[in-house]
């Protein structure tokens, strides 16, 4: 493996262009890290559609709020798993509970985690389901599934409506929080990259913002398209107004995402400082696929102009729902090659400003494809799982399709 | 107060967690951490007491005598002997356990010439000859010994 | 209570916050840009570098290896040495091969050249270290006499540090899975020898010294030379200092 790796390395050295510092030839942050902010990006994107239903009563998007809840909690369940994988010293990670260094964005995450997963979300998703847990504690006929269900009561059976009234009031104060909370979580995880002066490409404080606002389009595109797919796949009607509803939010993410990236570039481009050759280099050259052509063409101006077209015209509602899961596909491809392009982009120049490394991804490996692949298919593991335990269909969400 | 009993579970079971987290906290942090800032201080003494390789000029000295007087009066003073020598620590330690590395004749051109080689990116004002041209196959040391260059 | 006596508070509440917000700052500053930390501890180690006496012979980056148990693949380095080639064309190239530690061939095209020099590099131990700032766990950290390390037992290896340093001065050692930097040969300056870099220059290109020692040769330097950082911009400090750096070298 040692060997083999420094085989690998040594390949590298002779596509260097330019000049880069020696330490420099080895990528550091591999494909793993480029879908960490992707998964949490999905995080934030599908709670903030869910507390669109409960803050601001939206009541059109109800029929997505449980399944983004527990969206959520199966994609945060896992966010942290790349990041673990591809430590040198993953047996240590706990030393950022332990000894965060506070001027650190990284050891930020520690607390943020926790307390999104712990104090929001979980609990959150227990007080919506509470009802149905005390019920499920009686009825379940397979006994894990019962037990399980008897100690998510806490030891108490009572669901007097007063008590659920108390839930209710008590949970919506939740999401308050939430918000900002999933604001901040993902927030976060721009600040980790843009607060890195050394590296041009990172280095905005427009760098959070334009997570944040990727990440919603990316959420809300999940939910969309696992809700249409759950929908076919228990052959049951989907709620048009709903989908619409949700459409429409996700074209303003989209629009504000793609403004953003926009006003970045110009900006970086107006301003030209000693950075500016080398980053029109970058994205001329190694990211033109990826960046021009996936990302901004492929994942936010077709996706835009199919959503648009549905706001613009009266189509039917068949033509709505291919635009619909086309546009949430091609967008959840093009926020991956935007995680990707800033991940892996920003370390392709050195930060001599005088040539570029190289990135051949291993194919296995802890770090490979293969890693990757598994890594990126476990929330939808987890989530199938939650949707087992947790089924969020209510009585009154949805109606069975009529018998034709 | 019934009705909130299930909340209050929960609560005490977030100040179990809570709890048990201090706990494996104050058990898991080595001892040495934050004694003097954010790390552990143990470290700085684990670093100091990582093996030497290079002794250093003044171990050669006191028993290299001649060489070294003759070096000092020279235009190689500022060079360390280790820089031709090698790393000599252990040769410090038990001068008969390892011999001091010296360029032998046939490898003396390449190893001079790796300072002193005609090289345009060099200092111009550093004494430099172009070994091609340079009384080839001589060896450097013939005219200009080492420890007393001329 | 009222109105008048309410004004009254009101009033010497906001004067004690406007008097603090001019004089707090002005402390601040004071401190700052009177009181450099190497007059306040001792010792206080840093490092200069003079670019017009560096030959390119590579000894140093060798001596590192050496002396740190460095890995002696070709893209692991505390210390390299950088040729710069200027051409009269305008066209600038740097090279390193191996980190000069075999030295460097003359240039070709002699005649084309306006000029050529080397420039060594390292860890600047900077005041404000960027490598430490964004360790998550404080592996990376500044001792009191202003070296920056890391602790092989508690780093994570998420290498977040290589990706904060401007200067390309980590990598993440292939063995041991952290990250790694140069230690001004801490385990060496401490026990009043000079860092293998710097006593095995032989031309005195690189020197080391103490910096709150008024009388050091280091101190001298700084003082009767005009001395610069690499990227001043970004603020980071770095306690090695050059003379005679040429606006190309980043």
């Amino acid at each position: 493996m040692h060997a083999s790796y420094m085989e690998t390395l040594r390949e590298a050295m002779s596509m260097v262009s330019g000049y880069i510092y020696p330490n420099e030839l080895e990528l550091q942050w591999s494909v793993l890290i480029v879908l960490y902010p992707y998964i949490t990006g999905l995080v934030a994107g599908a709670f903030i559609l869910a507390s669109l239903e409960r803050v601001f009563n939206v009541t059109a998007v109800k029929p997505t709020y449980r399944l983004s809840l527990l969206m959520a909690l199966a994609f945060l369940l896992i966010a942290p798993l790349p990041l673990q994988v591809h430590l040198g010293q993953p047996q240590r990670a706990f030393e950022i509970f332990m000894t965060p260094n506070t001027s650190s964005a990284m050891a930020m995450f520690g607390f943020v985690y926790v307390w999104y997963l712990m104090a929001v979300l979980l609990v959150e998703i227990w007080l919506d389901y509470r009802r149905e847990i005390v019920a499920w504690s009686k009825s379940e006929p397979f006994w894990p599934k019962r037990l399980f269900y008897k100690l998510l009561t806490f030891g108490v059976d009572n669901v007097s409506p007063r008590s659920l009234a108390i839930d209710d009031k008590v949970g919506r104060a939740l999401t308050v929080i939430g918000l900002p909370s999933a604001v901040l979580l993902h927030g976060y995880v721009g600040f980790i990259f843009g607060s890195i002066k050394a590296n041009p490409w990172w280095s905005t404080p427009l760098m959070p913002v334009i997570f944040l606002f990727s990440a919603m389009a990316s959420g809300i595109a999940g939910v969309l398209l696992v809700y249409m797919f759950l929908c076919w796949a228990r052959d049951e009607h989907i709620e048009m107004p709903c989908i619409d509803t949700v459409a429409k939010f996700f074209l303003t993410a989209l629009i504000v995402a793609f403004t953003l990236e926009m006003l970045e570039t110009l900006q970086t481009a107006y301003e030209a400082e000693e950075h500016f050759d080398i980053i029109s280099l970058l994205v001329e050259g190694k990211l033109y696929f990826s960046m021009i052509f996936v990302q901004m063409f492929m994942g936010s101006l077709i996706p835009m102009f199919l959503l648009g077209l549905c706001q613009l015209f009266e189509l039917p509602e068949k033509v709505r729902k291919v635009f619909y899961s086309a546009s949430a596909i091609l967008s959840l491809i093009g926020i991956l090659a935007m995680r990707w392009n800033v991940v892996v982009g920003g370390q392709f120049f050195s930060k001599s400003l005088r040539g570029f490394t190289t990135y051949k991804m291993e194919l296995a490996g802890r770090e490979g494809l293969v890693s990757a692949l598994v890594l990126g298919f476990m929330p939808l593991v987890v989530l199938a799982l939650l949707l087992y335990l947790l089924p969020p269909w209510g009585e009154s969400a949805h109606r069975r399709k009529e018998p034709a | 107060m019934k009705d909130i009993r299930h909340l209050l579970h929960v609560a005490a079971a977030f100040v179990v967690v809570i709890i048990g987290f201090l706990i494996a906290r104050h058990l898991v942090v080595p001892k040495s951490f934050g004694r003097i800032g954010h790390y552990r201080a143990d470290a700085v003494d684990e670093i100091k007491a990582l093996p030497l390789r290079y002794a250093g000029e003044q171990a050669c000295a006191p028993c290299h005598r001649a060489q070294a007087k003759a070096k000092a009066s020279s235009r190689h003073k500022g060079i360390r002997c280790e820089s031709c020598h090698g790393a000599l620590q252990a040769h410090a330690e038990a001068p008969s356990s390892l011999k001091p590395a010296k360029p032998k004749e046939g490898e003396m051109r390449a190893f001079c010439a790796r300072c002193h080689e005609k090289n345009l990116s060099r200092p111009a004002k550093f004494p430099q000859v172009d070994p091609r041209e340079h009384n080839p196959g001589v060896a450097c040391s013939q005219c200009h010994p080492p420890h007393q260059p001329k | 209570m009222n109105r008048r006596h309410f004004l009254r508070t009101a009033a010497l509440a906001v004067a004690a916050f406007a008097g603090r917000a001019v004089a707090a700052p002005l402390a601040a500053a004071e401190k700052f840009f009177k009181e450099p930390p190497w007059r306040r501890k001792k010792p206080y180690w840093g490092y200069a570098v003079d670019v017009a006496k560096c030959i390119g012979c590579g000894r140093c980056v060798d001596a590192c290896k050496t002396e740190n148990d460095v890995p002696r693949e070709p893209f692991y380095f505390r210390t390299w040495v950088e040729r710069y080639v200027l051409r009269r064309t305008g066209e600038v190239s740097v090279d390193s091969p191996n980190g000069g530690l075999d030295g460097y061939p003359a240039p070709r095209e002699p005649e084309s050249i306006a000029q050529s020099f080397f420039v060594p590099k390292l860890c600047g131990h900077c005041e404000n270290s960027p490598c430490e700032q964004v360790c998550p766990v404080g592996a990376s950290f500044k001792t009191v006499d202003g070296v920056v390390l890391v602790d092989r037992k508690y780093c994570i290896g998420c290498r977040y540090c290589i990706q904060a340093c401007p200067y390309g001065c980590r990598y993440f050692h292939p063995e041991l899975q952290v990250a790694d930097k140069c230690t001004l040969c801490y385990h060496r300056i401490t026990k009043g020898l000079q860092p293998a870099c710097v006593e095995n220059c032989p031309t005195g290109a690189r020197m080391f010294g103490d910096l709150s020692d008024p009388e050091s040769a280091l101190t001298k330097f700084r003082e009767t030379e005009r001395i610069q950082t690499l990227k001043p911009h970004m603020g980071t400090e770095p306690k090695l200092v050059y003379k005679g750096l040429h606006k190309e070298v980043r």
